[in-house]
């Protein structure tokens, strides 16, 4: 079963005001939409400013489209942001998948290519250690013979229960054993965190950046740039391929996510990263995000 | 130990370990074969002439500055490389096994290279289970696809070879990051060879150029193919870096630019070199940096060592990095159990070198295999950069074994289990004769067509002790010169001259990085702020001898005027000018010792001889062999300064003597040894920036008022015989000094090399041959500033200056001299701004520390 076709422009715009001038700037950036089953990317731009001296862009190791670019002239002010125009028409319901057990074994005899592939998700990753409290935490939400995505459920729901949504209380490199200690963090700390627990359990999880359609509270117009930047976990299901959930909000993922890459955790994949060379430490960030639906009927 | 062996004595005293191959005795007791005639030639030379010889290795490893771990730690000291005398030998037939099998694995570990960056066939065809690769930190994903010209991404590579008790040879590991010394193994011959060099003529020895000429040929053949004149550097960590005299070797032996990381730069998608002039093209790379240090903004953001957008240039081949960055992935004992079967289905071969004995714990078999004889095994973690090196099994209480049981049971992906071998011994030299030591040989290969070469021989390292296992340069391994014997005369084809049209000479300010000019300069400002200090401390020190006992009024007013001049001219304030100068200068000693001998202080002389030896390393490319010899002993009396309980004058006055024959034998190199290139131009521009500078500061101090003519007869003494200007004045004036004479001669004299004109005179010439982009029969800025402080030194009327004012002070004196020490600085400001890198700091775009902005909670219920 599918929805209609959901159009979405999203805009993505970043703006870093330096107290002191930046004599030249190196920027990776991942913040255009992949093509992929239920996606399609029609259109996107990325207008950096100043004008950079150089720009390129590229498919990186995980298929996401990425792009690198230099500003060579003196400047005080950096934005980047990137429009594009999606449309999604994802499955909303699949069934349950084969018992976790079973996944594990056919990830491990990886019969097939794709199951090969998946291998590399159940190691370990930079920001995604697998101790002994990422095992416990995991625990409750493994019972024998469990289907996978009643697990992935429990998951999500466990975590939207139990963590308290607070930014700031973490960065992008607190590692899991402290995000569960203080039970709290942002979107991408809720995704690492579900995306150990099935590599605890030798399964294969993936850490996925894109946005997420919010909708004003009812009677209240769309306020500009109130969207978000989002993550959530993919876990992989044998047959069914790679299937997204979101602990941040609960829900499997749906026509209102926008998938613009994947890694095995964020640092594989931050939306901007770069090199700069300044005297100066100080600055200003700014990041709105506009995801609009462009032929919404709410 | 006083030695009175007889003759044969060396030999038939030489024990091997028992139960363990030895390179010189067989099983049967008797010497082999290959090694007869260095046997012979060492039981000729009997232990007081091996020792004499080992004594000479030393002293050229000292001369020609080899050192390893250069001050890789705060306030370390460099260690000398330590080479034994006593050779390792291989017969001919030996080595053509060796040789066969190391080429053989070297295009294996290529093929694989190649197809883990770029199809990943070899997972697909479940040749190597994605654990292996995937979970090695040495398998970066930003270098995916990255392919190098030619059929070659493994240019150069080393293994570690090891013999078991029947003699074989077994790879204990692969180094193909970027494999360190091929250098050390060039200067292990030079050493040797000169040390005994009929042993090493008879031998017919196999030659280690070759093989140095193959690295260069391979790094022009990788070169993109719009290169036509390929542009190759050599990437350094720095001068601190543990192998960093290999890298300064390798660069000035190839004949490439030593370069650092700030020495680069990518623009417009291509590499460049920050030269003197201008950006120069780089078309290929050596790097000796590490994959995850070469580019900050896709791989390790921390790092300094590299250059940003250095993989995306890679990714679109505008440069070639040798080896290819990510080729560290190969450097895994997990893919040691695989390459059997990867050599059967790649080359359809057998591997001839076989891997030590590696079971992965990855594979479920094996980990039972390994858990099971976990107390025979060694046991590695497949990540060597985590710290934990080897663990030998035997060795750990059960306790630990349990422990590391465990480690390997929670993530058994990441570790090996190696059969240990016994490694064989060679006969080395120890104080009492030859002992038998255990070793390992480094092979090195490089790229040469579509296949590979190896160097003849290697580096064997030695273990320090008679039952160590492990090897390392970090724990103070020994190394030893081996040979290759030729079963005939090597036929000489091969010589650095060729012939054919001659090759277009590389423009000298296009070679050197500004970092390179910048140290030169501060090399030659070091070199003179120690000669000046030297210079002044020791007639310091003879005047307070002369003048000890306070007896002579005008002799104590002398020594605290130039005990302040010397404050003044080091600005090491308060000192004997500022507070508490009054008890400094009634017990001076303590001041100046501190002066010499704190290599904190600014200004000492310990001060500037670390930061002279700082440049010099860091230029060590640069400068010629001589030079090293002389930095040797200058090393050798500076660094050890504050160390020293140097007592009493005469202990003072010989250092101080020392370390200025050092100095002059620097300035006497740099004088006759180096071209006059832009390098020698800064050197020496440096040099005379500072000499005129501490010459302006010293006599402004030493001259500023009348004193009285005892006292100030003796102070014009003291500063000619400080400025090495006293004959010269004696034969010129013979009279007793006067001040306006003086001045003439220290200050207007263009032939007296210490004059303020000369070095002003020489400077201009300098500063006229730095690369310039002015229009030309305009000054640049730097002579702009050169021409203002020649102009007004040669206004100067010498006799107003030494005329007095009502006050008995020299002011229009102090006031010359302070504009002239002005105009040098604003020279040497002037230098900085137009040729060196004012380097800003390279600092991470910071990132939202809270990516998701808000939490759509209650927006979804809708």
């Amino acid at each position: 079963m599918t929805n209609p076709t959901v159009s979405y422009e999203v805009v993505h715009s970043t703006r870093y005001t330096y107290e002191s001038e930046v004599s030249a700037s190196f920027g990776q950036v991942h913040l255009m939409p992949r093509d992929l089953p239920g996606q399609e990317c029609r259109a996107s731009a990325v207008r950096i400013e100043p004008e950079p001296a150089d720009y390129r862009e590229r498919t990186d190791f995980f298929g996401n489209r990425a792009a690198y670019f230099s500003i060579r002239q003196p400047h005080t002010r950096l934005t980047v942001t990137s429009t594009s125009r999606v449309e999604v028409d994802r499955p909303v319901s699949r069934p349950p998948g084969p018992a976790w057990e079973q996944v594990r074994e056919r990830l491990a005899a990886a019969a097939t290519d794709g199951e090969l592939d998946a291998r590399q998700f159940v190691l370990e990753s930079p920001l995604v250690s697998v101790s002994a409290a990422v095992e416990r935490y995991a625990a409750p939400s493994f019972g024998p013979d469990r289907p996978l995505l009643e697990v992935a459920a429990d998951l999500s729901a466990r975590i939207h229960a139990g963590f308290s949504y607070r930014p700031g209380s973490t960065s992008v490199t607190t590692g899991l054993d402290e995000v569960i200690e203080g039970a709290q963090g942002v979107c991408q700390d809720f995704a690492q965190l579900a995306v150990g627990c099935f590599r605890s359990r030798g399964l294969a999880a993936r850490y996925v950046s894109g946005y997420l359609e919010t909708r004003p509270p009812p009677g209240r117009p769309r306020r500009q740039g109130a969207d978000v930047s989002h993550a959530w976990a993919s876990v992989f299901v044998p047959e069914e391929g790679w299937v997204d959930f979101d602990p941040t909000n609960d829900t499997f993922v749906g026509d209102r996510y926008v998938v613009t890459a994947w890694g095995r955790d964020y640092s594989d994949v931050p939306p901007l990263k770069g090199v700069i060379f300044t005297e100066g430490t100080g600055h200003e960030l700014e990041v709105t995000v506009d995801v609009v639906p462009l032929n919404d009927t709410p | 130990m006083t030695a009175t062996s007889e003759p044969a004595e060396l030999l038939s005293a030489y024990r091997p370990l028992s139960g363990s191959y030895d390179e010189m005795v067989g099983g049967d007791g008797r010497i082999r074969d290959h090694w007869a005639g260095l046997g012979r030639t060492l039981d000729e030379f009997g232990l007081d002439e091996i020792n004499d010889r080992r004594r000479q290795v030393q002293r050229l490893l000292d001369d020609d500055g080899v050192t390893y771990n250069v001050r890789a730690r705060p306030g370390g000291r460099a260690q000398r490389w330590d080479l034994d005398p006593v050779p390792v030998l291989l017969s001919s037939n030996e080595w053509a096994g060796i040789e066969r099998g190391a080429i053989q694995r070297a295009e294996l570990l290529n093929l694989v290279l190649v197809d883990l960056y770029g199809p990943r066939d070899l997972l697909r065809r479940r040749l190597l289970p994605p654990e292996v690769v995937y979970s090695h930190p040495g398998f970066l994903r930003p270098c995916d696809q990255i392919r190098l010209p030619g059929s070659q991404q493994l240019v150069i590579c080393a293994f570690d070879l090891a013999r078991d008790s029947e003699g074989r040879c077994w790879v204990l590991a692969d180094r193909t990051q970027a494999p360190s010394g091929a250098g050390y193994a060039l200067e292990n011959r030079v050493v040797i060879s000169r040390v005994f060099p009929s042993l090493y003529r008879d031998a017919q020895v196999h030659r280690l150029a070759p093989f140095f000429r193959a690295l260069r040929a391979s790094l022009v053949a990788v070169a993109p193919p719009t290169a036509t004149d390929p542009r190759v550097v050599v990437l350094t960590p720095g001068s601190r870096s543990e192998t960093a005299f290999e890298h300064a070797f390798l660069a000035s032996y190839l004949g490439y630019p030593l370069v650092e990381g700030n020495d680069l730069t990518v623009r417009d998608g291509r590499l460049w070199l920050r030269s003197l002039g201008q950006l120069q093209p780089v078309d290929v790379v050596l790097r000796r940096v590490d994959t995850w240090f070469c580019d900050p903004l896709e791989l390790r953001p921390e790092s300094h060592l590299g250059v940003p957008g250095l993989v995306e240039a890679c990714r679109r081949g505008t440069v070639s990095v040798v080896n290819t960055l990510g080729s560290g992935v190969l450097e895994n004992p997990a893919l040691l159990a695989f390459l059997p079967k990867l050599a059967e289905a790649l080359l359809g071969q057998d591997l001839h070198l076989p891997s030590v004995p590696t079971w992965w714990c990855g594979d479920p078999t094996s980990r039972q295999h390994v858990l099971a004889h976990l107390d025979q095994l060694v046991i590695k973690p497949v990540d060597r950069s985590v710290g934990s090196g080897p663990t030998v099994g035997w060795d750990l209480p059960s306790a630990q074994l349990d422990d590391l049981r465990r480690r390997i049971e929670a993530r058994p992906h990441a570790w090996v289990g190696q059969t240990p071998l016994a490694l064989a011994s060679a006969p080395t030299l120890s104080t009492h004769g030859l002992d038998a030591r255990r070793t390992v040989l480094r092979a090195f290969l490089v790229a040469r067509g579509e296949s590979y070469m190896a160097m003849p021989g290697g580096l064997t390292r030695v273990s320090p002790t008679s039952d160590g296992i492990v090897i390392s340069n970090q724990t103070g391994a020994v190394s030893k010169d081996t040979w290759v014997l030729a079963s005939e005369p090597e036929p000489p084809n091969s010589y650095w001259l060729r012939s054919g049209p001659a090759v277009a000479a590389v423009e000298p300010a296009a070679s050197m990085s500004s970092r390179a000019a910048e140290n030169l300069l501060w090399l030659g400002r070091y070199a003179e702020r120690a000669e000046d200090l030297v210079r002044l401390v020791r007639v310091i020190n003879d005047r307070r001898n002369e003048f000890e006992h306070g007896s002579n009024p005008a002799g104590t007013a002398c020594v605290r005027v130039l005990l302040a001049s010397l404050t003044h001219m080091t600005a090491t304030y308060p000192g004997f000018v500022g507070d508490g100068a009054g008890d400094r200068l009634e017990a001076p000693a303590e001041e100046l010792r501190s002066l010499l001998l704190d290599e904190e202080r600014p200004g000492s002389l310990a001060h500037a001889g670390r930061h002279l030896l700082d440049c010099a390393h860091a230029v060590r490319d640069q400068l010629s062999v001589d030079t090293w010899v002389v930095i040797g002993v200058l090393s050798h009396e500076l660094l050890d300064l504050g160390a020293q309980q140097l007592e009493g004058q005469n202990a003072v006055q010989a250092k101080l003597s020392r370390v200025m024959q050092g100095l002059l034998a620097l300035s006497g190199l740099v004088g006759e040894s180096m071209v006059r290139d832009p390098g020698w131009r800064f050197l020496d521009a440096g040099r005379r920036i500072e000499r005129g500078m501490q010459l302006a500061s010293f006599l402004g101090a030493n001259l500023d008022q009348r004193r009285g003519l005892a006292t100030d007869s003796l102070l014009f003494e003291s500063a000619l015989t400080a400025t090495e200007s006293i004959i010269t004045y004696r034969r010129r004036y013979r009279s007793q000094a006067q001040l306006e004479t003086v001045l003439d001669l220290l200050l207007l004299d263009p032939e007296n090399p210490r004059s303020l004109a000369y070095q002003v005179d020489a400077l201009t010439a300098d500063v006229r041959d730095f690369p310039v982009q002015v229009a030309s029969g305009r000054f640049s800025e730097v002579e702009k500033h050169t021409l203002a402080t020649s102009t007004a030194l040669r206004l100067v009327d010498t006799a107003a200056l030494a005329t007095p004012a009502a006050d008995g002070s020299y002011a229009a004196l102090r006031a010359f001299f302070s504009e002239m020490s002005h105009g040098l600085a604003r020279t040497a400001d002037a230098i900085q701004d137009a040729h060196f890198m004012t380097q800003v700091p390279q600092r991470a775009m910071l990132t939202p520390a809270d990516p998701g902005a808000a939490r759509a909670l209650h927006l979804l219920l809708g």
